[in-house]
């Protein structure tokens, strides 16, 4: 999924399509584009409907029944028996644990070190390029890419991270292979890679906030952080609200990390829901289940942006 | 939006000065301590990169030194898996995939962003929450109907199992939409006054204008479809035809521990990506910075 | 807004994303495109194979892919190696639901029958087999039998690997526990065993012996079976529906394992598999339980080590957990009769290579090579090879298998006992609930 929200706001030309054409234009316009714009739509529709919408309701029907991948056919009515055995399932409780657990240790270092970094950046007056390519280049590398050279630096014993903490007289920890350690060992990585899609978005938040009020409080006597704390930090909250959830979100269909790089081990304590949709849909062949699986899982993701959308509202109206 | 106190009182220009010139100083040397930090973390944040090209320009039988320097350094690995082929295959499924979701998103959510942004039409409304909705679907939700539906009539193992699922991305709508909306209609009125059918009002007067919101799109799924795992994953089983992701993920090499190969291919797989960056960077971060566009 | 103007995708921008393209599409060649555009379907004259093979195993496979090559020049063999475990066989069952699986593929034979259930398997005909000089009597009887599925044939057993003890002969030496010609002396019955691991222990100094326990469920299923298999006990019947477990069988082996390990500390209780490995590689353990695959890590290693059969601990008819690869022929739609030549041709190349494939540790199935001269000078593999008569399988059932949802059930049961975390009577429960739980869900094939 993606989501959007325009961070800065636009200088829209607000015509209302109701406002009453006038003469020379109605002659141009006919009342109604009835035809022409179902003929813009119908691309867009026709994929739309055959492969979101469709899919949508087929795999809500689907969920109904025991359907399996490998015969055909909706197979036996099955009615909420799926949906009673996920959430009766230890299996699939622990499954969403690790992902809320994935979204709590991501979501604070990923805002709060975004925000440190783009106030740093702000303030450094040459070398932006440089800090963009830092923060920024691992974001748009494929997950695969950035599994294997985790994996690698995660390697015991040869891995510079192992090695590293062997040079500082510490014991060597089993980064991957320790089941209480390995999702604070992929929530390191998920840092690293996906840093940069945040601090870009500050970047931008902080560009927005005019200069004047920083040298008005300058002339007040203001210092560094009394300007962050009195201006910026206030000014950023519309772009902070706008991170958090979209970080959330990203967190919670978390998978690939964890396919490539423990693949849900060890012993399970990595597995993500998104990952029990897969292996209960593709490894066992229970389409069915896992159809219902992946609803609650649509619910769970939907739960949460909608939390979010109605706890900012009140602290925010103008939102 | 928490709002700004100030102290009212009125300073006099001398306290101005004075403050304004201590402020001054102590920006500036705020402002190097920043620097000198944020500078100390981008190389930290290097550091990874850094390893895996170092460890990929040694022979495999060295990797397991523990420096830095490179005492032979070979292309080696890089040819050995130029050699084999794979990484070949897969760059033109990534790129021929990728390419084709990218203009048939930008066509597709256009041509309909354009038609809800300027046509009036009964149901216009519906058909703009409709599409909505979909913003709200994570494409991850529906593997498991979309593997059945797409087994169902043949199409798996064939890059358009990837390509045609991806196409129609509801966020696309929603940013040209939004574009299309800040453009003065007084232009396409005109022209269409002039006798322009909507096509060529579309082609010719807006889709131009538009075209930050098109490369915002365009770069975007391009990336997206580049990098996607779970879905392409679940659709290509022939390794031959597999997208770079899927193939770092599922093939192994067959000779054991060698690290210097492995992250050969990780140098290998991102290699394009990192150059479509390079020659983008603006565009990719103005893109996230106006749209939020986030996979 | 997403930007001024100036920045937009300019027609400069476009002709260098243009070129790029170029230049990585005219690198890539154009055949893998094609297939991809139209499913064009295997070339003639290619045989696609697929396998899981890493290490050691990985290594000797690609040797005998290599002689196969060899020999068949004009057939372009495509061997493909996927990572090994649950995302090798998702993947193979997806390529088959989606018309374009493998010719032929490795499985193991407890994970084949739930494959074979799916129809995602060709029935192998017996003339055919035959055809290719395959037939059932050439082929260890115990592991042809495990691979028929309602009697009929789908899977080409080309191994047994089961479950081994490692012994280290320097500190079995100087504990006084080799016989006269330098091997282990038979330990028969729970008493020689605790008392083997005793004087071992006490040269060590540390362990007497280990095995995998921490996030490692299938090592202690490997041995929680080898001993309740002698005691002639259960886990599940008819096909996995029904939970058969015998308790007090269950208990008595439960309570012998937290015996020699949270009671006598002769094998550590909380230790990881490599960690198992180390301690035994590296002489703090006299004895290891583990898959004769190990083999190459010792050896690799230079512990002075050799290799036997599982004692029988309580005295039954001998019994060893165990399993098999094999050779599929996945169900694809265009086959006919050269293709299932072609690939049956291959998969006797690779029974005909069996001494390469037994080096590896596995006792080998093909009956010809199992029987030679040259298997039985082949030490210490062939000191196990007894082993391959007394295998006992994973029981069938659609969640059951090497490394499936069964063995995690099972061994981390038998895994938390051992590391004194919980009671046998506790463990029992546990483990009813989460079978029964899986054995009276409908199976999904």
């Amino acid at each position: 999924m993606a989501s959007v929200e325009t961070t800065i706001p636009e200088p829209t030309r607000v015509t209302s399509p109701e406002r009453p054409p006038t003469r020379a234009k109605r002659e141009a316009q006919p009342r109604g584009h009835g035809r022409p714009a179902l003929l813009f739509l119908a691309p867009f529709l026709a994929l739309y409907l055959l492969f979101i919408v469709g899919p949508a309701l087929y795999g809500l029907v689907m969920s109904f029944f025991d359907t399996s991948m490998v015969t055909s056919g909706f197979g036996q009515f099955a009615g909420l028996d799926n949906y009673a055995e996920a959430l009766t399932s230890s299996d699939f409780w622990a499954a969403l644990w690790h992902t809320i657990w994935f979204t709590i240790l991501t979501t604070p270092p990923l805002i709060v070190l975004a925000l440190v970094f783009a106030l740093l950046a702000e303030r450094a007056s040459r070398a932006r390029w440089f800090f963009r390519l830092a923060f920024f280049l691992p974001y748009i590398l494929p997950s695969a890419v950035v599994a294997l050279i985790w994996v690698w630096m995660y390697t015991p014993a040869l891995g510079l991270l192992s090695r590293t903490m062997t040079a500082l007289g510490l014991a060597e920890p089993n980064w991957l292979g320790d089941p209480d350690l390995a999702m604070v060992s992929l929530a390191i990585t998920t840092v690293w890679w996906t840093l940069g899609f945040n601090f870009v978005l500050y970047l931008a938040g902080l560009q927005d906030i005019p200069r004047d009020l920083y040298e008005a409080s300058a002339i007040d006597g203001a210092g560094p952080w009394q300007q962050i704390r009195m201006i910026t930090l206030p000014l950023l909250a519309r772009t902070t609200s706008l991170v958090v959830v979209l970080q959330i979100i990203a967190s919670m269909k978390v998978f690939d990390q964890m396919y490539i790089m423990t693949q849900g081990g060890p012993n399970f304590a990595t597995r993500s829901l998104l990952q029990y949709v897969f292996d209960v849909g593709f490894t066992d062949f229970r389409t069915g289940y896992a159809a219902a699986a992946s609803t609650l899982f649509f619910v769970v993701v939907l739960a949460v942006s909608t939390g979010w959308l109605v706890m900012t509202r009140r602290q925010e109206p103008e939102l | 939006m928490a709002t700004l106190t100030f102290e009212t009182r009125a300073l006099t220009t001398a306290e101005a000065r004075r403050n304004v010139a201590s402020a001054d100083r102590r920006t500036r040397i705020f402002n190097r301590c920043c620097t000198g930090v944020l500078v100390a973390f981008a190389l930290l944040w290097l550091v990874p990169l850094a390893w895996a090209v170092d460890t990929a320009l040694k022979p495999n039988g060295e990797t397991t030194n523990p420096t830095w320097a490179i005492e032979n350094p070979t292309l080696a690995s890089f040819r050995t898996l130029l050699a084999e082929g794979d990484i070949l295959n897969w760059y033109a499924a990534s790129f021929f995939t990728s390419s084709l979701v990218a203009v048939g998103t930008v066509v597709t959510a256009s041509l309909a962003a354009y038609a809800l942004s300027r046509m009036r039409f009964r149901h216009r409304l519906l058909a703009f929450w409709f599409i909505l909705i979909g913003i709200m679907i994570p494409n991850q939700v529906l593997i498991v109907p979309r593997f059945r539906e797409l087994a169902s009539v043949n199409l798996l193992n064939t890059y358009w199992a990837v390509i045609v699922p991806q196409i129609p991305l509801a966020i696309a709508v929603f940013v040209f939409k939004q574009f299309f909306d800040g453009i003065p209609k007084d232009l396409d009125e005109a022209a269409r006054i002039d006798g322009a059918g909507f096509f060529r009002t579309y082609r010719q007067i807006v889709l131009p204008l538009a075209r930050p919101a098109v490369s915002a799109v365009a770069i975007f799924s391009f990336v997206w479809t580049w990098n996607d795992l779970l879905w392409p994953l679940l659709a290509l089983s022939n390794p031959n035809i597999m997208t770079i992701p899927v193939g770092l993920a599922t093939v192994q090499g067959t000779y054991g521990i060698r690290y210097a190969d492995t992250m050969a291919s990780a140098i290998l797989g991102a290699l394009p990506l990192v150059l479509v960056f390079l020659l983008f960077q603006r565009r990719i971060v103005e893109g996230i910075a106006g749209t939020g566009l986030k996979g | 807004m997403i930007g001024p103007p100036r920045n937009a995708l300019t027609r400069r921008d476009v002709l260098r994303a243009t070129l790029l393209g170029a230049l990585a599409a005219t690198g890539a060649g154009c055949s893998a495109v094609g297939a991809g555009l139209l499913d064009t379907g295997p070339a003639p004259g290619t045989l696609a194979y697929w396998n899981l093979f890493g290490g050691g195993d990985g290594v000797r496979m690609q040797q005998m892919e290599d002689s196969y090559r060899a020999a068949n020049q004009a057939i372009d063999l495509q061997a493909v190696t996927l990572a090994w475990g649950n995302p090798y066989y998702t993947k193979l069952a997806l390529a088959t639901v989606g018309d374009r699986p493998p010719d032929v593929a490795v499985s193991h034979l407890t994970r084949m029958k739930t494959l074979a259930a799916g129809n995602l398997l060709q029935e192998l005909e017996p003339e055919d087999l035959a055809r290719h000089g395959m037939t059932a009597g050439n082929f260890n009887r115990r592991a042809w039998e495990a691979g028929l599925v309602d009697g009929k044939a789908y899977a080409i057993p080309i191994d047994t690997h089961p479950f081994v003890l490692f012994y280290n002969t320097e500190i079995c030496a100087e504990a006084g526990l080799l016989d006269a010609t330098g091997k282990l002396s038979p330990i028969k019955g729970a008493d020689q065993f605790v008392d083997a691991l005793t004087k071992a222990k006490q040269v060590t100094g540390r362990y007497g012996a280990t095995h995998g326990i921490n996030s490692d469920t299938a090592s202690p299923w490997r041995l929680f079976q080898t001993l309740y298999a002698q005691l002639g006990g259960e886990v599940l019947a008819d096909e996995g529906t029904r939970v058969v477990l015998d308790d007090d069988k269950t208990k008595q082996v439960l309570d012998f394992l937290r015996l020699l390990t949270v009671e006598k500390g002769l094998m550590p209780g909380s230790v990881d598999y490599q960690g198992a490995i180390a301690l035994f590689a590296t002489g703090a353990a006299g004895f290891h339980l583990n898959g004769e695959w190990e083999i190459s890590t010792f050896q690799a290693a230079k512990t002075p080590f050799s290799m036997t059969l599982v004692p029988n601990i309580f005295g039954g008819d001998y019994a060893v957990q165990a399993d098999s690869h094999c050779l599929v022929l996945p169900v694809r739609p265009d086959q006919d009769r050269a293709r299932l030549d072609l690939a049956l041709g291959f998969v006797r190349s690779m029974l005909d290579q069996s001494r390469t494939w037994a080096e590896g540790g596995h006792v080998p199935a093909w009956q010809p090579f199992a029987r030679s001269e040259a298997y039985r000078q082949l030490t210490p593999q062939s000191e196990y090879a007894a082993a391959a008569d007394a295998a006992v399988y994973d029981p069938p059932g659609w969640y059951s298998g090497s490394g499936s949802n069964f063995e995690n059930v099972m061994g981390g049961a038998v895994g938390a006992v051992e590391a004194g975390g919980m009671s046998a009577t506790a463990a029992i429960a546990q483990i009813r609930s989460k079978l029964s739980h899986l054995a009276s869900t409908a199976p999904p094939a």
